[in-house]
């Protein structure tokens, strides 16, 4: 128990820190922007029912549901690349985490969509509109703003599991936290450090979230 | 009326149902319907819940599929393919009984969603069409409201004009005053009443009695998918001829 905590510790490794900081912020905000269109797309041919594509996103998310997310990272980043299709650490991290969240994202967005009222879409069609116009405009907008908080849900999952990629080399915060610590073995000092960066990250990013939230409901809340 | 009449006739049919027959698995909603509806010719559908009368008027812009006959709107045939269905659909507007707007939109951008997304129209003359509508059912200061700030006799007003922005050729009214609080209905009414008096052809599920009596150039009973009794108000008032006829209206009417 001679463990000396040493706060200048972790002030002489913010550089490094701001460096996987940054690679952590870019993988997770490309990640959240690519996982929330495969949703959008594959939850729409589930609640369309379009034939054969419905059934392929079906086995899409079962599958990503089903294994482990570092069994899915090392698939992309080993398993291409032997396959001649290899991507970069970077490239293949954020693929792994657009597809992990897209399959969760699917899920979300296919609730939401089944959430709205049946008589928008008949109103809709009635107006001539057609199933894709209905989903553009109408099903998706209300559909959307429903599963917000389940959208936030996994957006922070996907932010924390980038630090899944240090596994394959990509030097985000965890990666960072690693090299320091195998230099310096100041275990506590980095751990707590980027434990703290990911708390205030996830905070900052719930409370846009939630005023994004606020702002779409508006009109909704006067009833 | 007279000179209306021999317009009408002049003009033809604006729908034919031949032989219209339908199913939810084994059960028969519809059977054998037969019915044709001049342009500009009002007719009243009423019946017991559960006789098809909503099915019927479903079925005639495609939002339920009919297993069997065929149906003609405006002299086109109602096909399967969702491209014609959707062409025909945006000639015949339809106002169901919850209203139906679309919640995130503002009442403006509720009339100009359609003619925006389908006709050739600029934002400016879309809006335009959408004000002459609202001003029309008496609501153009709620334009830039949401629905859910509306009164449920001022929703089913801005579902009537924002069918309207279509221009559509026929109207369908499913059961449009079901859902109100009585002093709501007669302004819904009043709307329907003044859209008819300009020569509009509709169809309305209804059990105003009243709207039937003033508008309704032919009266339909339906009873279990079938059409029981079709015949002009007087007639159909005063004078009903099936014993299923004269009990549904003596149990609508007496009270």
């Amino acid at each position: 128990m001679d463990y000396q905590f040493s706060f200048p510790y972790i002030w002489g490794a913010t550089p490094d820190l701001l460096d996987g900081l940054w690679i952590t912020l870019i993988v997770s905000l490309l990640s959240i922007i690519f996982s929330v269109i495969i949703g959008v797309v594959c939850a729409s041919l589930r609640v369309f029912h379009v034939p054969v594509l419905s059934s392929v996103a079906a086995g899409y998310v079962h599958f990503i549901r089903s294994t482990p997310l570092l069994v899915q990272i090392f698939f992309i980043f080993y398993g291409l690349a032997s396959l001649g299709f290899g991507l970069s650490g970077f490239w293949s991290g954020v693929l792994a985490l657009s597809l992990w969240g897209g399959a969760y994202n699917t899920e979300n967005i296919r609730g939401g969509l089944s959430a709205v009222d049946k008589g928008l879409k008949e109103a809709a069609y009635s107006l001539g509109l057609r199933p894709i116009h209905y989903l553009r405009l109408v099903a998706l907008p209300i559909g959307l703003r429903v599963c917000i908080p389940a959208l936030l849900n996994t957006a922070v999952s996907v932010l924390k599991n980038s630090s899944y990629l240090q596994a394959i080399g990509v030097a985000e915060l965890t990666f960072v936290a690693m090299d320091r610590v195998a230099m310096d073995f100041r275990t506590l000092e980095m751990f707590l450090a980027i434990g703290l960066i990911y708390l205030v990250i996830v905070l900052l990013l719930s409370t846009a979230v939630r005023r994004l939230e606020t702002f779409l409901k508006a009109p909704f809340n006067t009833a | 009326m007279v000179n209306s009449m021999s317009i009408d006739q002049l003009a033809g049919s604006a729908i034919s149902i031949k032989g219209l027959s339908k199913w939810y698995g084994d059960f028969k909603v519809l059977e054998a319907i037969d019915l044709n509806i001049d342009n500009g010719e009002k007719v009243v559908i009423c019946g017991p819940s559960g006789s098809g009368k909503s099915t019927l008027i479903r079925c005639v812009n495609g939002l339920e599929e009919h297993q069997e006959g065929q149906i003609e709107v405006e002299g086109k045939v109602l096909e399967k393919d969702i491209k014609s269905i959707s062409k025909v659909r945006a000639e015949v507007g339809m106002v169901f009984q919850h209203f139906n707007l679309f919640p995130h939109l503002s009442i403006l951008d509720n009339c100009t969603l359609a003619p925006l997304t389908l006709r050739n129209v600029s934002r400016q003359e879309a809006e335009e069409t959408a004000m002459h509508f609202l001003e029309k059912v008496k609501i153009p200061d709620q334009a830039h409201k949401f629905p859910s700030q509306l009164s449920g006799g001022q929703q089913q007003r801005v579902a009537i004009a924002r069918s309207l922005c279509m221009k559509p050729k026929i109207m369908l009214f499913d059961e449009p005053t079901s859902a109100l609080d009585p002093e709501m209905i007669k302004e819904v009414l009043d709307t329907m009443v003044e859209l008819a008096e300009e020569g509009m052809t509709m169809i309305c599920v209804t059990h105003e009695m009243g709207f039937a009596r003033e508008v309704a150039d032919r009266v339909i009973f339906m009873d279990s998918g079938k059409v029981v009794e079709m015949n002009t108000p007087e007639n159909f008032f005063s004078n009903p001829e099936h014993p299923r006829t004269k009990l549904f209206l003596s149990q609508i009417l007496d009270h």
